[in-house]
């Protein structure tokens, strides 16, 4: 299958990653998992990424501070933002800066997959996410 | 696209300003046209519905019972029609029950009182002093109900992203600024924001199944987990909650229930003395 997304994940939980990592890869997304805000960024910084999924509260970056980068560097980049502080004043603020989509943990990867279709589907790359399989 | 729900401290002003809105924006408007719908699906007679959004419960008046009833059939009714974004909502109280939705821009206009007097004297025959003496009741009765339905006095602006003068801002105006702040990308649906809608929906629904059998309680949704508090005495505990986890579980979208049965003091107090 080619892969047809390029996906950063970066969550300070190991387990995310290495959870959503696979789920993607099944519907033609590359996924470079960041547990370290600091790194995610200096890669953001070298390679344009079609995809940005991130947390928010992380220690040092959070990831309003990653959306302000990849919206300043990257504006076609779409960013999906993962909380388990959900709360209207910082979804509000989330999509204020550019996010294309928020959601709340815990979800099930399959929550993760259709929002990631939807940011294909803006980017001009449908997959299609019922089979698993890139479109 | 988004929703955009209206509360005005006088219901024409605020109708006026929906109106338009829904117009400009190509947006549906909900109104209180509903309440005919949700008559005939819920079996409530309209009337009762009208009057449980205009007064309280009250000896002479409409029981408690049937008006708790009858607004959690316009609350279930309201929330199901904003499950689909591109709304306007006005005069069914959405604005105290649409709560922690970010795609939801809450919007309170308040009245050209004088203007309002002005057309009521008119329309009443009576002295401008009279009908405005009677704008400040109906904006008071507003007040106490808003508190008895919902527990939130909706005279506060910190319900409300934006709040309109119609004294000095003329309707157009005021149509424009919602239309203007409504394309903020911040009141945009969100996967979060739809889910924070689609739980509130649920919890309607399933509430005004309850209804039907316990008077009294609260329920709230986060995805199909529903929690489900109610008052009981300490020997119907056990009974109660299975007859709720038993009615709730047969309503789609539930899939677990949790039942948190909180003591009844006042009944157990009133028992022991007897």
């Amino acid at each position: 299958m080619d892969v047809q997304l390029h996906v950063l994940l970066l969550d300070d939980e190991p387990i995310v990653g290495k959870r959503l990592k696979p789920a993607l890869a099944k519907i033609g997304c590359e996924v470079e998992v960041f547990e370290d805000p600091r790194l995610a960024l200096a890669r953001i910084d070298e390679k344009e990424f079609d995809i940005v999924v991130t947390d928010i509260r992380m220690d040092e970056i959070d990831g309003i501070q990653v959306l302000e980068r990849v919206a300043a560097k990257s504006p076609r980049t779409k960013v999906i933002m993962i909380t388990g502080y959900a709360m209207m004043s910082l979804a509000r603020e989330a999509m204020d800066k550019g996010a294309f989509d928020f959601i709340a943990k815990p979800f099930q990867p399959n929550d993760l997959r259709k929002v990631i279709a939807k940011a294909a589907e803006a980017l001009g790359t449908p997959l299609n996410v019922e089979s698993g399989e890139a479109a | 696209m988004s929703l955009i729900i209206i509360s005005a401290d006088l219901y024409e002003s605020g109708r006026a300003v929906a109106e338009k809105a829904a117009a400009k924006l190509n947006y549906r408007l909900i109104d209180r046209e509903l309440l005919t719908e949700a008559a005939a699906h819920n079996e409530v007679p309209e009337a009762e519905l009208k009057r449980a959004l205009a007064e309280n419960p009250s000896l002479f008046g409409m029981r408690a019972r049937p008006w708790r009833r009858a607004l959690a059939v316009i609350q279930k009714t309201v929330l199901e029609r904003l499950l689909a974004d591109d709304a306007v909502c006005h005069g069914l109280g959405a604005h105290l029950y649409v709560v922690g939705v970010s795609h939801a821009l809450k919007v309170r206009v308040l009245a050209d009182a004088e203007k309002e007097a002005a057309v009521l004297a008119e329309q009443e025959r009576i002295p401008a002093d009279k009908a405005m003496k009677r704008l400040e009741q109906r904006k008071q009765l507003r007040r106490r109900w808003s508190r008895s339905a919902f527990g939130m006095d909706e005279t506060d602006p910190g319900l409300y992203d934006l709040v309109i003068g119609l004294s000095n801002i003329d309707l157009d105006e005021a149509v424009q600024t919602i239309c203007d702040t409504a394309s903020y990308r911040k009141f945009q649906p969100m996967s979060w924001s739809q889910k924070c809608l689609a739980d509130l929906e649920l919890a309607a629904r399933v509430r005004t199944v309850l209804l039907e059998r316990f008077p009294d309680l609260k329920v709230s949704a986060d995805g199909g987990t529903l929690v489900v508090e109610v008052r009981a005495m300490k020997r119907e505990k056990r009974r109660k909650a299975e007859a709720i986890k038993e009615m709730a579980g047969r309503i789609a979208g539930v899939e677990y229930v949790e039942v948190h049965v909180v003591n009844d003091i006042f009944r157990q107090a009133a028992e022991s003395f007897r």
